[in-house]
């Protein structure tokens, strides 16, 4: 270890003046067992005024109950003092521990353990103070799944401690926007965005009308592939025929317009049957395609092009 | 005694020249950096030369450019030919499977209402008469299937029964319906002209048809003034013999049996007693100068009701009549022709275009079709020039139509600053007719098919072999809506884009 943290200086001070009070006495008695030794004969020649006459009284008894070892130097309070991640490591070895102390626990499967909004890297760093890799953390939030997996009945409450400490503030998956419902007209309404444009779905029962900024599909949608992407959702779930479509888009090109409208689509048909979210995940309906265009550097032709070189 | 040194080996060592010679000024200037050895080692450059061998004296020093040898092009195709190929109109595929039990156009099919929503053929001899007054589009894809035929939609049965009252003894005998056809891109608005012109036919009527508005009014063929009475009216006589060749070819049968049974004073001279009309058509064909003339007089004997006198000798009645336009908005500009002081002459001055329009109008004595008929004109809006008094004459019909007044805050009224040709709106201003049997202006607005009729039409494409699907209803109801709602050129794309499965 190069240069411990001050929070490890912390520690190792500290320990040092807890070990030095306790064993205050021991420390004297071994100072004045060892004055016969003929640096400290001089030193306390030098300094001492008046030379004590008397005999030097007889070392009391040696209780052996309050006798300890005093180390030569200072020990850290963590064993993994000097691995430059002391406190990550216990915790790493707390959670070991109590991984295999309560192995024989039955647990329940991933998906029903209850969702526990662990610390992100991150916040980790900044609660231990340590810069920990992100593969150990990784590796620690494993050990963290396991524990959570406990069946909840009998999850011992040193678990139920421990798994709470590294926990986020707050309670971030409590905070869920409410979910969208069908207005008192029988309208769904569902946003979405492709490139440069964002379209707003208005979806009703009904037999398969598309209106798209007041027009037809053919109308607004010359190319039959745009047709397609615009009523993919209800098309791949066969419900092209169930419902009305009214759709406004702006801004963008004819291609971006009838991909915002495909998402809008179908979080709008979500809100109408949200047992279909598997299916237009998987028909990738609902999949946001976050990329824009990438913006123009100077020196670069366009983002990434760059001039035609010239000799001279 | 031989040197133990080599001179020859002394001169394979490379000297250095370059150190002795001044500096080149063209030297790069990467070479001037601290170290020069790499510069000194490096292998002499060898000297450019583009041309070969030893400096050529006595020849011309400049660049000699070789002669390009003339390449054979293929020579561009005769005068014509791209043109014919591009109106080129196809009307058979014999690889397309022939459909079982299709029935063709006849007085009985025309009227069923049980055959909403199937396919009616085009009866075979019939195609030259719909040829000849070029009622198919080359656009159309006619030539996917096996022989021609046409979607029974609901427009298509109200015009059989319509087209079978005027013809048949009854309360609509003899009746005129003017009738403006509109809607969106795709909707069939060309093919309910075809197929009114195809029932039309099979009850012997005379059908009179302008295929191409636009030819009129873009100044590509010859045009004079009508005479010195009017000046500012203008003719254009190989349109009109064209038109008349169209209606005698198309027409034959029927202007065979008739005869003339009015005086013309016009074509005195040339009009013989007891001439039939085909040979009337045939005179302004002949010489175009005359047609204008000729075509006054044809149009004057098919809508007379009775024979002159001195005429009585075997007068025919003249059958009821339909006169179909495609394409009415390039009639509603200036046209590309020019007057004497060089103005745009406007679209309504040519007196083509002027007997054609002034049927929307009533007429004065009796009906503009006193033996009845329809007039059926078309809009495009694939084809049609923007025409803001246009627009409006057209919601001021729709607006006749449903019973709006005209003094009413509802009836549309052109925006005054967008300058709306005042003609244009005039020219569909028609009032209620004094005749009983002739109807004032509708607008007709074609829209998409229903479920069921566009059903039956991909179930077409099936049976011809170009789908191979299983037409259900969901199917079908997912094609209807990709097309817009039901829009038939939309679903004939959808329909001829032919998947295999594998």
């Amino acid at each position: 270890m190069a240069s411990p943290t001050p929070n490890c200086m912390r520690h190792a001070m500290l320990s040092f003046r807890q070990s030095t009070s306790s064993s205050l006495r021991s420390t004297l008695l071994r100072r004045s067992s060892h004055l016969s030794s003929p640096i400290l004969l001089r030193s306390t020649r030098g300094y001492a005024t008046t030379a004590d006459p008397d005999p030097v009284p007889a070392a009391s008894e040696i209780d052996f109950e309050q006798f300890t070892v005093q180390p030569a130097r200072v020990i850290p309070a963590s064993p993994a003092y000097f691995s430059g991640s002391p406190k990550f490591i216990d915790h790493l070895l707390n959670l070991e521990s109590i991984c295999a102390r309560y192995a024989s626990l039955p647990t329940v499967a991933p998906g029903d353990a209850p969702r526990m909004a662990w610390f992100k890297l991150a916040q980790f760093r900044d609660f231990v103070g340590e810069s920990v890799p992100t593969k150990k953390y990784k590796n620690l939030v494993k050990i963290l799944h396991r524990l959570n997996r406990i069946d909840q009945a009998m999850v011992p409450m040193e678990v139920r401690d421990t798994l709470k400490t590294f926990l986020r503030p707050g309670n971030p998956y409590g905070l869920k926007p409410a979910p969208a419902t069908v207005d008192d007209m029988g309208r769904a309404r569902g946003r979405g965005k492709r490139k440069t444009s964002s379209a707003v779905v208005h979806l009703v029962e009904g037999e398969g009308d598309v209106l798209i900024n007041g027009k037809t599909l053919v109308d607004a949608f010359p190319r039959l592939h745009d047709r397609e992407s615009a009523t993919w959702p209800l098309r791949c779930t066969s419900r092209l025929d169930k419902y009305n479509v009214w759709a406004n888009v702006r801004g963008g090109g004819v291609t971006g317009q009838a991909e915002a409208v495909t998402l809008a689509l179908a979080r709008a048909l979500l809100v109408h049957e949200p047992a279909l979210k598997p299916l237009l995940r998987k028909a990738g309906a609902i999949t946001v395609d976050a990329r824009r265009v990438e913006r123009k550097k100077p020196g670069h032709v366009k983002a990434r092009k760059m001039p035609a070189w010239v000799k001279r | 005694m031989v040197s133990s040194f080599c001179w020859s080996c002394l001169t394979r060592l490379r000297s250095t020249p370059r150190a002795l010679l001044p500096p080149s000024v063209t030297a790069p200037r990467a070479a001037a950096s601290f170290h020069t050895s790499s510069a000194r080692y490096a292998l002499p450059t060898k000297k450019k030369n583009s041309l070969d061998g030893p400096p050529k004296y006595r020849e011309a020093k400049s660049a000699r450019m070789k002669k390009k040898k003339p390449t054979d092009r293929p020579r561009p195709p005769p005068v014509g030919e791209r043109r014919t190929l591009r109106k080129r109109i196809v009307l058979s595929n014999p690889n397309a499977l022939e459909v079982e039990g299709m029935q063709d156009i006849s007085a009985e099919t025309m009227v069923d209402s049980r055959l909403r929503g199937s396919i009616l053929g085009l009866p075979i001899p019939m195609i030259a008469q719909l040829r000849a007054v070029q009622a198919f589009k080359p656009t159309q894809g006619w030539s996917i299937f096996r022989r021609p035929g046409t979607v029974v939609r609901r427009e298509t049965l109200e015009l059989g029964r319509l087209i079978d009252r005027i013809s048949s003894d009854g309360e609509d005998k003899g009746k005129a319906v003017k009738k403006i056809v509109t809607g969106a891109r795709g909707t069939g608005k060309t093919v309910h002209l075809l197929q009114a012109m195809a029932m039309a036919f099979t009850k012997k009527w005379v059908v009179v048809t302008v295929p191409e508005p636009q030819d009129l009014v873009i100044a590509n063929t010859g045009y004079a003034s009508l005479s010195d009475e009017n000046p500012h009216v203008y003719v254009q006589n190989e349109v009109t013999a064209a038109l008349l060749s169209r209606t005698v070819s198309a027409n034959e049968e029927v202007l065979k049996k008739l005869h003339v049974s009015q005086p013309h004073p016009d074509l005195k001279s040339s009009i013989k007693p007891g001439m039939t009309l085909e040979a009337l058509a045939k005179l302004g064909i002949q010489d175009p100068a005359a047609a204008w003339s000729v075509f006054g007089a044809l149009w004057t004997e098919l809508t007379a009701t009775s024979p002159a006198s001195g005429f009585e000798k075997n007068f025919n009645s003249r059958p009821p009549m339909l006169v179909a336009v495609d394409g009415l908005a390039h009639w509603m500009r200036n046209s590309a022709y020019k007057s004497a002081e060089f103005e745009p002459v406007h679209a309504h001055d040519l007196v083509f275009v002027n007997h054609f329009l002034s049927l929307l109008k009533p007429g004065s004595k009796q009906s503009t079709l006193p033996n009845g008929g329809i007039l059926l004109y078309a809009t495009s809006a694939s084809n049609s020039p923007t025409e803001y008094g246009f627009e409006v004459a057209l919601k001021q019909v729709a607006a006749r139509q449903a019973g709006v007044k005209e003094s009413s805050p509802e009836f549309p009224q052109a925006d005054p600053y967008l300058r709306a040709d005042q003609r244009v709106i005039d020219a569909f201003n028609s009032p209620k007719s004094s005749v009983a049997k002739e109807g004032s202006v509708e607008l007709q607005t074609l829209g998409g098919l229903t479920r069921e009729e566009a059903r039956g039409f991909l179930e077409y494409f099936a049976r011809s072999g170009l789908l191979q699907e299983n037409i259900n209803d969901e199917w079908v109801g997912e094609k209807w809506s990709l097309a817009g709602g039901g829009v038939i050129g939309e679903l004939e794309r959808l329909g001829r884009r032919l998947r295999t499965v594998a």
